[in-house]
């Protein structure tokens, strides 16, 4: 198997669970409480592609929530390659705030790879994007899903998909 | 730069070391770990040997580029520590210096985190206002639709209250005169004139009640919808005709004018439910005649675009605009009008004309008249014979006078057999009567009658079962309703013919003597 190194950034408006959705995906764990992340937090992963051959290890930066980037921020995603874009699916006002982080990311390092995730869908009561805006977000995207930190629902599928298109991306660069 | 004394600059670089911790690796352009300076254990980057790639070790470094200045603040390397990462170029090799930033980190965060929770507060807060103002608008709607549903109801609640005591008296004043001038006739000094004038009086009142009761049933039965039309082929000039007829007099008797006018485009046989048909144009210009003191009322159908259009002008006080709205409701009049009737007239001319497709119009003003106009589509029939009555066969008149025709009648009111019973034998036929229907049918078996005449709501399987089974068993003679009920299509295809109670018996005879003989 051949080991290949990906830095991941997950990014989103404040509260939005990304620190919750990198603990279940790397521990498979999940805390009611709300602790708000300072900086970055690092952890890893290996992920295993027998089609490829390839063992893919993911470095997760889980950076702090912002609506908008500054320059502490971009020295955080540099030499990324690929993003995970998290929206609280019972706030809409998040899914304008990843539109626009996207944007800027796009700006400032080009495109890359990336994967959206429409969180808390265990909260169907609450849940405020409607379907047109996910309609919108697939148009754009090609890769929403609706995540659940809490119960784990399609956290793994979507950073199984972003590893995916960051090793298709990086093959065709080749 | 400001220069100082380098024994400052010494004192505060050992200073500075110490209370922050400091932590330096050199990596060259492969991230292979040259040197190492301070603490290297609590960072968990001890027991690391020289040319070791660093990216293992200090993940942080996958994606940085060597050679380029970077600052990554509050860098979360584990469960405890945080640090400050400085990549500082040195040629083709890093020095990446570590500087702890676990005590800047804890009320760093904890102001964040009040700051966001307050920010969340703040949307939560907006998202329920959001939603109470969308709650308040619904219970605006709701409690307009319910003020809206209540002056309905206390419309439709004060138009029945004052229905019922109109009802009361429009039955009590026919009801009264049946009962008082039946026991005028039945007084021992009455003379054949108070008999006869009494006799006349009381069917006059029994046919205003019976129209009262058929307003009554034809509004109940529209209003739930279970009134169906029965749509059969008949030549509608004749219908015309026969309005005519039957206008003109009452007209008359008020000094009124009665003129007619059929366009010659209309077809003469149509497909369509006569009865209802001429029910609508009765009430049209019974009213129209009711209503007018002076001058006239005018019938004028023409055809156009497959429909019949039907103007009954007259030249009564009119309608005002505001009644015009009021007069095609149940129970309501306009104001100038009269106040006998049920008030039903109209509301059942606008049903049964929507029942049938079409359309009414209503143009009048007050004191200049009235015109109502109907559109209703038609289905025209090319072949005017099939309009005709169905042609019977001619019965053998040897065999017929060899016997006295025979009736069954089947009725559970006595007196109506004895009625019927009377008019029969005064035409000559002999009578077999019985009040079952399942009686009747092993009757009309054993004595084959010459014609069955059937209640429907009568015991045993009631009338309508009781003639299709005859006709299963093979009995072919003519089967005749004589019945109050309101029977559908279907059912009245199981009888030759259908009279409603209570229908004229001379006319009922004609029809009996028309099919037995």
């Amino acid at each position: 198997m051949t080991l290949f190194t990906s830095k991941v950034c997950i990014v989103g408006d404040f509260a939005v669970g990304k620190t919750s959705i990198a603990e279940r995906f790397v521990n498979n764990h999940f805390s009611e409480s709300y602790l708000t992340t300072i900086g970055v937090k690092i952890d890893t992963k290996l992920i295993e592609v027998p089609d490829l051959g390839v063992s893919h290890k993911l470095v997760i930066w889980d950076i702090a929530g912002s609506d908008r980037f500054e320059h502490t921020e971009f020295a955080y995603l540099r030499g990324a390659s690929g993003y995970i874009y998290v929206i609280d699916g019972t706030r809409t006002s998040t899914l304008r705030s990843a539109m626009s982080l996207e944007e800027q990311v796009t700006d400032r390092f080009g495109s890359a790879p990336s994967v959206v995730l429409l969180n808390k869908s265990d909260l169907a009561g609450d849940w405020d994007v409607n379907e047109s805006s996910v309609k919108a977000l697939h148009a754009h995207f090609g890769a929403v899903f609706k995540t659940s930190a809490k119960t784990g629902d399609a956290v793994e599928r979507a950073f199984e998909k972003l590893a995916r298109r960051i090793l298709d991306n990086d093959m065709r660069a080749e | 730069m400001m220069q100082l004394p380098a024994c400052v600059v010494h004192n505060l670089q050992d200073e500075y070391f110490s209370s922050e911790r400091l932590f330096c690796f050199l990596i060259d352009e492969n991230y292979a770990l040259v040197q190492i300076w301070g603490d290297a254990q609590r960072w968990g980057l001890d027991d690391i040997p020289i040319g070791h790639d660093m990216r293992d070790a200090a993940v942080f470094l996958v994606g940085c580029v060597i050679g380029e200045p970077q600052a990554l603040r509050f860098v979360r390397l584990s469960r405890h520590s945080v640090a400050h990462v400085h990549l500082i170029p040195d040629g083709r090799q890093s020095y990446v210096v570590l500087i702890d930033a676990s005590d800047e980190h804890d009320p760093t965060q904890a102001k964040q985190q009040k700051t966001n929770e307050l920010r969340l507060m703040h949307a939560r807060q907006n998202r329920l206002i959001g939603r109470q103002r969308e709650l308040i608008s619904e219970l605006i709607e709701i409690r307009s639709e319910l003020d809206h549903h209540r002056q309905e109801a206390e419309r439709s609640s004060a138009n029945k209250s004052r229905f019922i005591a109109m009802m009361s008296h429009e039955f009590r004043t026919p009801l009264a005169s049946i009962i008082n001038y039946a026991q005028l006739a039945q007084e021992q000094d009455a003379s054949r004139n108070d008999i006869q004038k009494s006799v006349e009086t009381i069917e006059r009142s029994a046919r205003h009640l019976t129209s009262l009761v058929e307003a009554l049933l034809d509004d109940a039965s529209l209003s739930a919808g279970r009134l169906e039309l029965v749509e059969e082929q008949f030549d509608c000039h004749n219908l015309f005709e026969d309005l005519a007829r039957m206008m003109a007099p009452m007209a008359a008797e008020k000094g009124l004018s009665f003129a007619t006018f059929v366009d010659s485009d209309v077809p003469k046989v149509i497909f369509a439910d006569e009865v209802r048909f001429r029910q609508i144009l009765i009430n049209l210009l019974g009213n129209a005649v009711k209503f007018t003191q002076e001058g006239g009322v005018r019938l004028k159908v023409t055809y156009s675009s497959d429909r019949l259009v039907v103007t009954v002008s007259d030249t009564g006080p009119g309608i005002s605009s505001e009644d015009q709205e009021k007069v095609f409701k149940a129970f309501e009049r306009g104001s100038k009008r009269s106040e006998t009737g049920a008030g039903l007239g109209l509301t059942i001319t606008l049903r049964l004309v929507q029942l049938m497709g079409g359309e009414v119009s209503l143009d009048s003003q007050p004191d200049e008249g009235c015109t109502v106009s109907i559109y209703i589509p038609v289905n025209v029939q090319a072949d005017p014979v099939a309009a005709e009555a169905p042609v019977l066969p001619v019965p053998d008149q040897d065999a017929l006078a060899s016997r006295p025709l025979s009736i069954l009648i089947c009725d559970d009111d006595d007196d109506m057999i004895a009625l019927v019973e009377h008019y029969l034998h005064r035409s000559g036929y002999g009578l077999i009567a019985t009040s079952d229907s399942s009686d009747a049918i092993a009757k009309t078996i054993k004595y084959d009658p010459d014609l069955v005449l059937m209640d429907c709501n009568v015991p045993g399987i009631g009338g309508v079962g009781a003639a299709k089974l005859l006709r299963q068993q093979g009995y072919e003679k003519p089967i005749v309703a004589l019945t109050a009920s309101r029977l559908n299509e279907e059912e009245r295809r199981a009888f030759t013919r259908f009279f409603r109670k209570p229908a004229p018996m001379q006319e009922l005879l004609v029809e009996i003597k028309r099919l037995t003989h």
